[in-house]
């Protein structure tokens, strides 16, 4: 179980927002007056990592955009894996899961209805994380054990043209009636060459998670070829 | 008795050297012309196998599935089931009264005739084996290449095939049997109408599909019966869904109980000696502005008696991917039914599995799930022993005798086998890079 | 004096007639077309390819230039091949499917992604099995390719990236169109760390595909010489126009390479990237993809240019189905027409008719199964 740390979550948060970065005062502090010759370094708010800047860096979006990137870089460096829910969403945009907070306050006096804003954010951070990780095991080769170095996403760039809405369905390279994690370990065992994932394997949980994640809003129709 | 047993011996070890076929049955039986058991015979081992089948039981497949495998013209009923079964074994119905569908689809021989290719009038040899009748009611499409929508199409090309059963035409055929008080009175019974070709061919559908034998060891298996079926072929059950990569084209189900896809692959068997480019031309040249049964027996034509029957299923649809493609045939039964493929050319099953293994012959139309498996002489053996207990229960002793047949041929020979290719050390298509330089 | 009829009119007049009656037929008959067309344009010279199940029409009346076709295989991202057998028996098969071709093309267009993690023992291995071809190849870089080592290896095995070359009229430009801003730097990445970022299509840490100021020189710069109307064909690897953006179906400054093209009369892009069927017509620019022989990609969720007719959706059993090579039959007008060669299906052929009539004429034919 990975930990997050909250306050690494909120610096790089608002450290990504790299136009900003150059002109707020919340996020990072510019030591040095810019001053000609003098370097200019720039703090992430977790009051240790640094980025040294010529004092002649153009102050352009891009610039910002860049510093951002390499305080992330130092911190992520420095502290592996924390963030790696933010890390995966970076490179692979995953759908967000459904908005409960509206639940939040209607208690009526009930006990298990009475719903918290923490409460919120476990549900969500939560669900996340399962498909969050769904995503990681399907752009990598190794982890869903493809012995030809093939990931799912080869074929299915952000799970596009999977259609799980359309389960169960008969699926013709099998034969006969099949449920979305039949035809994933299909794939694993053909397309990707690699030995089949047990049911409550946590790989092919996280998969299922993934893949009807990135569907959410298709109406649900099964059967369809 | 010892005498014909060290002769029928003898036979078999000169058919195994040589890869002809061999009968498979019992050395005392009255044989008819062209190699088949006589048909009186074959009547009665039959009637043994199927008592009641007048009655027209409904098979154990889905109901919705077995009522749309019914013509609408052409219901079953007794008096069209007992007219077929008579017309299946008549020899009359060819043009020198040799030949019946009971020579090349014979009761003691699996419904086929354990030949390469089969044998009609005059001895003349045809290009492509033929498929066992059992079950073949379940097909969507019949012939190798699939060029009879229906059973009732089917039964009837034969008759008027050249090399076949010789008839000029459908009339002569009629003709043939017409001057019977018998048939005449069957005719009526059945369809209220005198003796003629396309009745003919509906009556011996009718028949055709009380020949359900559905009844295995693998069944019992996946019915519940942890028994019915050995270790080894429970672990080929697995490999068959899995490694193997069989289940994509032969699929079985209660919808489907055949295990075949109906559809037509080209899994490189007829490769191995042509160009296809020159022959596919060739076709399209003889089946120029030939339509519907026209072309039917066209094909037909060309499809027993020419090169021409290399190109499978092209010859009917004229696509490019059909070029040397051929109908998945069904698993059903499939031990007492050799030589294997649309040529006969393979002899055993483990000879079949030998040319899956190594990812067939490749060629510009290979099909592309066609592709080496890296199965280890283990998981073969797993998955051939998986494939005799698909055989109804009815003929355990034909099967076994195949079996052992099979085992024998087997272990002297593996003609297809290719190591390199299937554990895929070479590749195919880098073999035949290699070949062309 | 009396009324010349421009050969430009004539020749579309007659070929549209060809086409018309060829519509006509059914597709069992591909190789009789006399009786339906009657006239001099088919006398003088339709030939039908018996292997290809196409036509290659061949030396026409006015124009100085005659027809000629090249292949292509493309996208094959090999890896070493004791990692993946299936990638690299498919490039072999690409291999024979060409040199079976009869008669030859004049060249074979590799259209990039030759290495899968542009690693040197894959490239290599590429550049081994290529050597096969019996026609003279002509290599294009793709970002996988690219991205490990910034195109050292390529350049050492290949030579130069970008540029042009003349043959029977036509000018032909070959780009390397997926460079990307630097995104590695800052993130401190090894170079195997930039070439996965790269490799992922999904991957949205990289920069989009552009060609690049300097690149956009020289192309200017090459173009100089050659007149509005000489065709103009370039082969790139990114589509040259904008597809699909999270897909790098991409390229940035697509906008300012159309405008250097667009002074010439016909201008056709052939480019890799897609794995798949694509058809696109910007003003005077005629785009076409070109097929993987490695797996296909799905067609994106939403700008997919409306000229494509989608290929058959593949079947995941077949690891060659929605894959294969093709050629490019090349007009006397400069105008061309793109087959696709796809594997275990009937070849597909989308004629320049189709893109000239901005879809009205001619149109391939629709699948069975399409993406949604």
């Amino acid at each position: 179980m990975r930990k997050t740390i909250a306050v690494g979550v909120t610096c790089i948060a608002v450290g990504a927002l790299g136009a900003a970065l150059l002109g707020s005062r919340a996020t990072a502090v510019g030591t040095g007056s810019g001053a000609a010759g003098k370097p200019l370094e720039v703090l992430l708010c977790d009051g240790q990592t640094k980025v040294q800047l010529a004092a002649d860096t153009p102050r352009t979006p891009e610039e910002g955009r860049k510093v951002a990137d390499e305080l992330m870089a130092k911190w992520r460096a420095n502290n592996p894996g924390t963030d790696w829910i933010d890390e995966e969403q970076e490179k692979h945009g995953i759908v967000p899961p459904a908005d409960n907070s509206d639940l939040v306050g209607h208690a009526a006096g009930q006990v298990y209805g009475r719903i918290a804003p923490a409460d919120v954010v476990v549900w969500q951070r939560e669900t996340l994380a399962m498909v969050t990780r769904g995503s990681e095991v399907f752009h990598s080769g190794d982890q869903l054990g493809s012995t030809i170095g093939v990931s799912c996403d080869m074929c299915h760039p952000n799970a596009a043209n999977t259609h799980p809405e359309t389960y169960p369905k008969y699926q013709v390279q099998l034969g006969r009636t099949a449920l979305l994690r039949d035809m994933i370990n299909w794939c694993i065992e053909h397309p990707v060459r690699g030995p089949k994932l047990a049911d409550d394997d946590p790989r092919m949980r996280a998969l299922e998670a993934y893949i009807l994640a990135q569907r959410k809003g298709t109406p649900l129709n099964y059967g369809r070829r | 008795m010892a005498q014909k047993r060290d002769l029928r011996t003898a036979v078999l070890l000169a058919v195994g050297l040589a890869g002809l076929p061999a009968t498979g049955r019992a050395a005392d039986a009255p044989q008819g012309p062209h190699g088949a058991m006589a048909m009186a015979e074959q009547r009665a081992r039959l009637a043994a196998l199927l008592p009641a089948s007048d009655a027209a039981p409904a098979p154990p497949i889905d109901p919705v599935v077995w009522a749309a495998l019914v013509p609408k013209d052409n219901a079953t009923t007794p008096a069209r089931i007992a007219l077929g079964r008579a017309l299946y074994f008549d020899t009359r119905l060819s043009r020198d009264g040799t030949v019946a569908c009971a020579t090349c689809h014979d009761v003691s021989r699996g419904f086929t005739d354990r030949r390469n290719v089969s044998e009609g009038i005059e001895d003349e040899l045809g290009h492509r084996n033929a498929p066992t009748t059992l079950n073949a009611l379940f097909f969507q499409t019949l012939f190798l290449d699939g060029r009879a929508p229906s059973l009732e199409e089917q039964a009837k090309l034969p008759i008027v095939n050249p090399i076949e059963m010789g008839q000029p035409d459908g009339a002569a055929a009629a003709q043939a049997i017409a001057g019977d008080p018998e048939y005449q009175k069957m005719f009526q019974a059945a369809y209220g109408r005198p003796p003629g070709y396309d009745d003919i061919g509906r009556a011996i559908a009718a028949f055709e599909r009380t020949l359900v034998f559905l009844d295995s060891p693998f069944d019992r298996f996946l019915a519940g019966d942890q028994q019915a079926i050995s270790a080894n072929a429970k672990q080929g059950w697995v490999l068959f869904n899995g490694k193997a990569r069989c289940v994509s084209c032969h699929q079985l189900n209660a919808a489907n109980p055949l295990g075949s896809d109906n559809r037509f692959h080209n899994i490189g068997v007829a490769a191995r000696h042509q160009d296809f480019e020159k022959l596919a031309s060739q076709a399209l040249g003889a089946l120029e502005g030939k339509e519907g049964p026209g072309a039917r027996e066209a094909i037909d034509r060309l499809a027993l008696q020419t090169d021409l029957s290399e190109l499978g299923r092209f010859m009917v649809t004229r696509n490019r991917a059909d070029i040397g493609a051929f109908k998945t045939l069904q698993l059903r039964n499939v031990g007492i039914t050799p030589p294997y493929m649309h040529d006969g050319s393979m002899q055993t099953l483990w000879d079949v599995m030998d040319h899956y293994n190594k990812g067939g012959e490749p060629n510009p139309y290979l099909d592309g799930g066609i592709e080496p498996l890296a199965l280890s002489e283990q998981e073969i053996d797993q998955l051939v022993e998986l494939m005799f207990t698909m055989t109804d229960r009815r003929f355990a002793d034909d099967n076994a005798r195949e079996m052992t047949r099979q085992r024998e041929l087997a272990a002297r020979q593996r003609p297809f086998r290719d190591t390199a290719l299937a554990m895929r050390n070479v590749f195919p298509f880098e073999e035949r890079l290699q070949k062309e330089k | 004096m009396a009324r010349r009829i421009d050969p430009e009119t004539r020749y579309y007049a007659e070929r549209d007639e060809l086409f018309r009656a060829l519509r006509h037929l059914d597709r069992r008959d591909f190789f009789k077309v006399a009786a339906a067309a009657a006239g001099a344009a088919l006398a003088s010279g339709v030939r039908f390819h018996p292997t290809s199940f196409s036509i290659v029409r061949v030396a026409d009346a006015a124009p100085a230039r005659e027809a000629f076709s090249f292949a292509y295989i493309s996208d094959s991202h090999l890896y070493n091949r004791t990692v993946n057998d299936r990638f690299v028996n498919s490039l072999m098969r690409a291999v024979d499917d060409v040199n079976r071709l009869d008669p030859q093309p004049d060249f074979v267009l590799y259209g990039g992604d030759l290495a899968q993690l542009g690693q040197p023992e894959e490239l290599e291995l590429g550049a081994q099995i290529l050597r096969s071809l019996k026609a003279p190849v002509r290599m294009m870089v793709g970002e996988h390719d690219w991205f490990l080592d910034l195109g050292e290896k390529w350049r050492s095995l290949f030579g130069q990236e970008t540029y042009s070359f003349d043959h029977k009229g036509v000018h032909f430009v070959v780009l390397q169109s997926v460079n990307e801003k630097d995104f590695w730097t800052a993130r401190r990445m090894t170079p195997m760390e930039r070439m996965k970022t790269v490799a992922g299509l999904d991957n949205a840490v990289q920069s989009r595909f552009e060609v690049g100021e300097p690149q956009r020189e020289w192309l200017e710069r090459d173009l100089q010489a050659v007149s509005n109307d000489t065709p103009v064909i370039v082969f790139s690897h990114s589509p040259l126009y904008h597809y699909y953006e999270p897909w790098n179906f991409w390229t940035v400054d697509a906008p300012e390479v159309q405008a250097i093209l667009k002074r010439f009369r016909h201008v056709t892009v052939i480019h890799g990237h897609t794995h798949q069927l694509v058809t696109n017509r910007i003003g005077n620019i005629f785009f076409h993809g070109m097929l993987s022989t490695a797996w296909p990609w799905p067609y994106a969720p939403e700008g997919m240019p409306a000229l494509t007719v989608q290929m058959n959706r593949p079947d995941p059993f077949d690891p060659h189905d929605g894959c294969g090579d093709g050629r490019v039959i090349v007009h006397p007008d400069g105008l061309v027409d793109k087959i696709y060669d796809l594997w275990n299906r009937n070849p597909v052929q989308v004629r320049s008719t189709y893109l000239a009539s901005n879809g009205r004429q001619d149109r391939p034919p629709a699948p069975n199964l399409q993406s949604f």
